[in-house]
């Protein structure tokens, strides 16, 4: 194949978005102003990002992350076993075990990037993997790359997860994978009766939990907290960049896991090392969540509830989810894009999600309005809701 | 059982869409298979007739009935 035609096959059929006249992906973005960010000239509400306490604008924060500038740069420009591993990068692993209660923790540059650097570093073609019909795409992908049988299982289904574990025999291995929260779904895993399926059937449980850490639980510990799994004895992974509002991935378990990551996982040892900087900023954030998610988890729950019955009072159906996400189930791509325009129409950024990323021929769309917005912000942005139209889920799409 | 009612059976049993199902089910659709749910019901096929099904052959097919009709002529069951 010629070059050109080459680079033509990865043509993106952008047909439906130009038919609708809007395009909700990659729009340039001010900074988040705890939940009101410039969009195209105008100052817009933020129910789009994952910064669910609003950590993104917290001062303290901030200045934690400019004098780690100051103390070590602007990188470690070496990988975490090599010269990459920053004394604050160190105190951060501590930090985030401590505070989901599990041995040992070890922090990649993406969880997307620890999710796929995790399956092939600990699991082996013999194994057999069960997984979330539903997991995240970076659980996914990291699964594929063993090599090994994949069972997935229908969603949050314990019985059908029974089936698949006792037909699954004369494998090496066998470990279950979950998420915490469910982001396009709002909806949260039993993890509790997953892991006593797994004590039951030999298998590790996996559960990724980046919607979940500084949102769940009394003191937004996260899923381990909420569900009162103090012996856990699987596997741990989440986002740094949702709740503590930075970038990076941790995984967390047993001493014996970690220890054998930092020396063996292709995905940790030949990657730079997460900036000190953005160490800095989550063990800040991981103090903050500490001393303050009282009043930060009830702004949390007190707006997602108000929004939540702001969207079924203007006649949007919710999907049914235990976690601070409101989730308009969608027809079709078209009318998930469709509605996504005109929530922006009064300047409401959300997150329209269509396939691969929920099944065929439907769509999702998210929002979160997470404990950033004021009490007077909020108020502005219920009666902003007054403007948006729900009957655009019925009928034809508008041009 | 008769193949069709199997197949209906253990799809019925192994998707999130578990209305309405009928051999003219489109499995994309309206029955909304991605690939994980795709490969559920690939493994509940194998488990069920004891064969081996190569993923490729469902890239194939689109109805229920066309489901059935490759496990007949493909993996000869009954």
């Amino acid at each position: 194949m010629q070059a050109e035609e080459f680079y033509q096959t990865l043509g993106v059929d952008r047909s439906a978005l130009e038919r609708l006249g809007f395009n909700p992906y990659y729009r340039p973005l001010g900074g988040l102003c705890r939940g009101r960010p410039r969009s195209e000239g105008e100052v817009c509400y933020d129910l789009a990002s994952n910064d669910y306490l609003g950590l993104a604008s917290e001062p303290r924060i901030h200045q934690a992350m400019a004098s780690a500038l100051q103390d070590y740069g602007s990188s470690m420009c070496g990988t975490p076993i090599a010269s990459g591993y920053a004394r604050i990068l160190g105190e951060l692993e501590g930090e985030l075990a401590r505070f989901v209660g599990l041995e040992a923790a070890v922090v990649f540059p993406s969880c997307y990037q620890a999710n796929l650097a995790l399956f092939p570093a600990i699991a082996a073609r013999a194994d057999v993997i069960l997984v979330d019909h539903y997991a995240h795409a970076s659980l996914a992908q990291g699964i594929k790359a063993v090599g090994c049988k994949i069972k997935p299982f229908l969603h949050n289904d314990l019985e059908h997860l029974e089936k698949q574990l006792a037909a699954a025999t004369g494998f090496r291995q066998s470990f279950v994978v979950t998420e915490s929260v469910f982001s396009t779904e709002g909806s949260v895993a039993p993890l509790g009766a997953i892991v006593e399926l797994c004590r039951r059937y030999e298998a590790i449980p996996v559960v990724d939990d980046s919607h979940g850490l500084g949102v769940l639980g009394q003191r937004g510990r996260g899923i381990l907290e909420a569900q009162a799994l103090c012996d856990f004895e699987g596997i741990y992974t989440a986002s740094l960049g949702k709740a503590l509002a930075n970038v990076g991935g941790v995984i967390a378990g047993k001493r014996a896991l970690i220890e054998a990551l930092r020396y063996s996982c292709p995905g940790l040892i030949y990657s730079t090392a997460l900036p000190p900087v953005c160490a800095a900023g989550s063990l800040r954030a991981l103090e903050i969540i500490g001393q303050d998610f009282g009043a930060l988890g009830r702004a949390l729950w007190q707006n997602h509830r108000q929004l939540a019955e702001k969207l079924e009072a203007r006649g949007f159906e919710l999907q049914k989810g235990a976690a601070p996400i409101a989730a308009i189930r969608c027809p079709s791509p078209e009318q998930t894009i469709a509605l996504a325009k005109e929530f922006r129409r009064q300047r409401i950024l959300t997150t329209p999600f269509v396939p691969p990323s929920v099944p065929p021929g439907q769509g999702v769309l998210r929002l979160i309005v997470g404990a950033k917005l004021d009490g007077p912000a909020l108020g502005q942005l219920l009666s902003a809701l007054e403007g948006v139209a729900a009957g655009i889920l019925e009928g034809a799409i508008p041009a | 059982m008769k193949i069709e009612e199997k197949v209906l059976s253990i799809i019925r049993a192994n998707t999130e869409e578990k209305e309405g199902v009928t051999l003219v089910s489109d499995l994309r659709k309206e029955l909304r298979l991605d690939s994980f749910g795709t490969l559920m019901v690939i493994n509940a096929l194998e488990d069920a007739y004891g064969i081996t099904v190569d993923e490729a052959d469902f890239t194939q097919v689109n109805r229920v009935s066309d489901v059935v009709a490759l496990l007949r002529s493909k993996y000869h069951c009954t």
